[in-house]
C-alpha cells in the first residue's frame, strides 16, 4: 500500500535531435497533489502521455499504481482518470448522453456518482455540450474524469482558458473532492500562482528535463535572492547552485538554490547583504530563463575589495 | 476569522495563514472557546492545500494557540498570561530583525546613518497622526497585565 502511486526513472521520449524527454525522474506518493510545472513545449503533455500509456519510452521505465502503462494501458485507464488539455467531446451530445456513453468502458464506473458529481459541480445536463461554457466544459470533463473513482487523478493543464473566479472553483473542487479524500493527484500547468497553493509539491520541466524538484515551501525556504555590492562579491568563490547574477549600477543580484550555507558565509564574513524571499513565479523564472554569466570576474585581488 | 491569502507573494501560504491566525488571537479578535472552521471547510474556503492547512493548525496547536479536539472541532485555547507576553517578546525580537534589515537596506539605498534619525522621528509622527495605527498587540498587552 506504501508503494507510491507513480514512480518514473529515467524516462527518455524521443530520439536524435528530436528528445522531448532526457532522462526525467520523478516519485509521487498516494494521495500527494503533484504540479507539473513547464512552459508550453517543455514535454509536460508527452510525459503525461507516457503515463497512461499511449506513448511506449524511448528509454527507462515508467510504473503507474505498480503497472507498466505501455502493457497494461487498459487497465491503466480504468484505475486513472484523466482530464486532457482540450479534450475532445461529442457536441452534439448532453452531458447525461456522456455519461451513459462512457459508462461501459469502466468496469468501475459509478453512475450515481456520476450523477452527483454533475450536480455538485452544476453542469447543465440537458443542454447540448457545444452550448456549455469553458468552465462548464472543464467541469464537466472532471466529473467524467472521476466518476470511475479512480485511484490516480492527471489534469493537463486543466486551468487552460478559464477566468479567474472559474479557476479558483476548480482548484477548490480539487482540494474538496480529491485530495481531502487522500488521492493521488498529478496536474500539469503553467499558471503558477494557482499551484502554489494547492500543489503538495511541485517539479519545473524544462526542455524535457526536471531541473528542480520538491515541496513547493521548501523551495521557497532554500531559493534565494540576495543583493550585495560587487565590492562584497569580490574574490569570493561562486555558489555551487547558482541559477541567476543581475547587476545595476552598484549592486548584484544574486540568485541561488540550497542559499543556506552561502549566505551563512556571508553573514560569517561581516558583508552587508540584503536576502529577499522569492515567489515561486519568480523561482520558476531563476530555474528556466536565469543566466550565470554576470558573476564578476575575480581579476580582482582580494586586498583590493577590503579597501 | 478573516484571512486573506495572497497568490504569487514571496511569503509562502502557510507563513501568511499562520501570522494571521496568531496576530488575530493574540490581539484578541479571536478569544478562548472561539471555534474555527475545520482543516477541510478553510481548505475549501481559501482555495489552499488541505495539507497545509492542517500542517498550520498543528503548528499552532503545537504552540498552545489552539486546541485540536478529535471529532469536535478547533478552538482557541486558554492561555497563560505569561503565553502572550513571551510570545509578543518573541514578536518584538522579530520586530527588531526587521529594522535592522530595514536600515541595512536604506544604507544601501544611499540614505546616509545622519539622516536616518530624522526620518525615523518623522515616520513615529505619521504613524501617531493616525490613532488606529496603534498597534493593537500594544494594546492588548496593556490590557492583559
Amino acid at each position: 500500500m506504501s508503494r507510491p502511486a507513480i514512480v518514473v526513472q529515467h524516462l527518455r521520449q524521443g530520439y536524435g535531435r528530436n528528445m522531448v524527454l532526457h532522462d526525467v525522474s520523478l516519485e509521487i506518493p498516494r494521495g500527494q497533489t503533484f504540479a507539473l510545472l513547464g512552459r508550453n513545449g517543455a514535454g509536460k503533455t508527452t510525459l503525461i502521455r507516457t503515463l497512461l500509456g499511449l506513448l511506449r519510452p524511448s528509454g527507462g521505465t515508467v510504473e503507474v499504481l505498480g503497472l507498466d502503462p505501455a502493457l497494461k494501458p487498459l487497465e491503466i485507464r480504468s484505475r486513472v482518470g484523466y482530464l486532457a488539455e482540450d479534450q475532445a467531446m461529442y457536441g452534439w451530445m448532453t452531458a447525461d448522453d456522456m455519461t451513459r456513453f462512457l459508462a461501459p468502458f469502466y468496469p468501475t464506473w459509478d453512475a450515481g456518482l456520476a450523477s452527483e458529481l454533475l450536480d455538485r459541480f452544476a453542469v447543465p445536463r440537458h443542454a447540448r455540450i457545444k452550448h456549455l461554457s469553458k468552465g462548464e466544459n472543464v467541469r464537466l470533463g472532471l466529473a467524467l474524469a472521476l466518476a470511475h473513482r479512480p485511484e490516480i487523478v492527471i489534469l493537463d493543464d486543466p486551468a487552460l482558458g478559464l477566468d479567474p473566479i472559474t479557476r479558483k472553483q476548480f482548484s477548490r473542487d480539487v482540494i474538496e473532492h480529491l485530495q481531502a479524500e487522500g488521492r493521488a493527484v498529478f496536474y500539469s500547468s503553467h499558471l503558477l500562482y494557482e499551484v502554489e497553493a494547492v500543489a503538495d509539491a511541485v517539479a519545473i520541466l524544462d526542455q524535457g528535463r526536471i531541473v528542480r524538484a520538491g515541496a513547493t515551501e521548501d523551495l521557497q525556504r532554500e531559493v534565494k535572492r540576495v543583493v550585495l555590492s560587487p565590492e562584497a562579491l569580490a574574490g569570493r568563490p561562486s555558489p555551487a547552485n547558482l541559477l541567476d547574477v543581475r547587476r545595476d549600477a552598484a549592486r548584484i543580484a544574486v540568485t541561488l538554490d540550497d542559499s543556506g550555507p552561502w549566505i551563512a558565509g556571508l553573514r560569517a564574513d561581516g558583508v552587508e547583504h540584503v536576502v529577499e524571499d522569492l515567489s515561486l513565479d519568480e523561482i520558476f523564472e531563476a530555474f528556466v530563463i536565469g543566466r550565470v554569466d554576470g558573476w564578476p570576474k575575480s581579476s580582482t585581488p582580494l586586498n583590493a575589495a577590503v579597501a | 476569522m478573516f484571512i486573506r491569502i495572497q497568490r504569487g507573494s514571496s511569503i509562502p501560504v502557510s507563513r501568511q495563514m499562520d501570522a494571521q491566525i496568531r496576530a488575530q488571537i493574540l490581539a484578541g479578535s479571536l478569544r478562548p472557546g472561539d471555534q474555527l472552521p475545520s482543516v477541510r471547510q478553510l481548505a475549501r474556503e481559501l482555495a489552499v492545500n488541505v495539507n497545509t492547512v492542517l500542517r498550520v493548525y498543528e503548528r499552532l496547536s503545537a504552540e498552545g494557540f489552539i486546541d485540536l479536539r478529535h471529532g469536535d472541532g478547533t478552538y482557541v485555547a486558554e492561555r497563560p498570561k505569561d503565553a502572550d507576553s513571551s510570545q509578543l517578546a518573541e514578536r518584538r525580537r522579530e520586530f527588531y530583525l526587521e529594522l535592522d534589515a530595514l536600515v541595512r537596506r536604506g544604507l544601501m539605498l544611499g540614505v546616509t546613518a545622519a539622516e536616518l534619525p530624522q526620518r525615523l522621528a518623522e515616520s513615529i509622527e505619521r504613524v501617531q497622526r493616525d490613532a488606529s495605527f496603534i498597534n493593537p498587540l500594544g494594546r492588548n498587552n496593556e490590557a492583559s497585565s
